[in-house]
């Protein structure tokens, strides 16, 4: 079983993929409309405001959170520091 | 590659202190639990403890973080077999229902543990609010339930269940809160904000 190298998303049947294509590494949560994978950038923002919309938290404590959550996933390792 | 003996007793032994310590964290605290409780649980002596993990610290953010994996994967099938509100709901106790003790502690003293442990809680949070999200917004949109906002459900849900969890002891001292109270706590949150009221 694949697990999302950008959220770490268990990645189980091909609706955990973007387009359904089950030989990328991200899934579809962590894919732009075209399938590509998106940017750190981008999933921060995404993740920012997901944890705003869905838990409340404060917009300072929930970028700071979203960014713990994903600097520990191998696609963000290196580039989140 | 293949791993050598010597390297496979030693990832054994790992496995071993790390389901050793998730439960005598879970009974006596992970503050509160000392080295030698893990070594003694794990049947291992106290030095072994440390060849694995030089310091508390370490040993406490491997269980998290394992535990944080394992609550992932099981957030994530959960989802597979839910279709209702209720049914995500049931689901999520279940899950905490597994790991109940160790959940608990962790509820408690997060804010006094190692970051890993407030951003261990955070992210089994995040994925269980993806889900309940999911399923909140389908029955709002069909009118089953109140229009509300959805960290305000969420956060209604959770606090309920916390605050059995880590009162445990006035709710169901003797076993599993979760067993005890879980259905009524579904039934009553249910009725909370369902539009048929
Ligand atoms: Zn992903």
């Amino acid at each position: 079983m694949k697990v999302c190298i950008s959220c770490g998303m268990p990645m189980n049947s091909p609706e955990d993929f973007p387009l359904g294509d089950v030989s990328k590494d991200y899934c579809i949560h962590c894919a732009r409309p075209d399938g590509s994978m998106q940017s750190f950038d981008e999933k921060l923002q995404g993740t920012t405001e997901f944890i705003i919309r869905t838990q409340g938290f404060d917009a300072k404590v929930a970028r700071e959170s979203a960014r713990a959550m994903l600097s520990r996933q191998p696609a963000w390792k290196s580039v989140s520091q | 590659m293949k791993r050598s003996i010597r390297q496979i007793q030693k990832d054994e032994t790992r496995e071993k202190l790390l389901s050793a310590a998730h439960i005598v964290f879970g009974q006596k605290g992970i503050m509160a639990a000392r080295m030698s409780d893990i070594a003694e649980a794990a049947g291992v002596s106290h030095g072994t403890v440390f060849v694995h993990f030089k310091t508390q610290e370490t040993l406490v953010a491997a269980v998290i973080d394992d535990f944080g994996i394992r609550m992932g994967q099981r957030t994530h099938d959960m989802a597979r077999n839910s279709g209702s509100l209720r049914d995500v709901l049931k689901a999520h106790l279940e899950g905490i229902r597994e790991d109940e003790a160790f959940y608990t502690q962790l509820v408690i003293e997060t804010r006094s543990l190692p970051p890993i442990a407030r951003e261990t809680m955070i992210s089994i949070q995040s994925a269980v609010s993806f889900h309940i999200n999911q399923a909140a917004q389908r029955e709002m949109d069909a009118g089953v339930i109140k229009p509300m906002s959805m960290a305000l459900l969420f956060n209604t849900w959770i606090g309920l269940v916390h605050y059995y969890l880590t009162n445990r002891d006035l709710f169901s001292p003797e076993k599993s809160v979760i067993e005890t109270c879980g259905s009524m706590l579904i039934d009553h949150f249910m009725h909370m904000i369902s539009s048929a009221n």
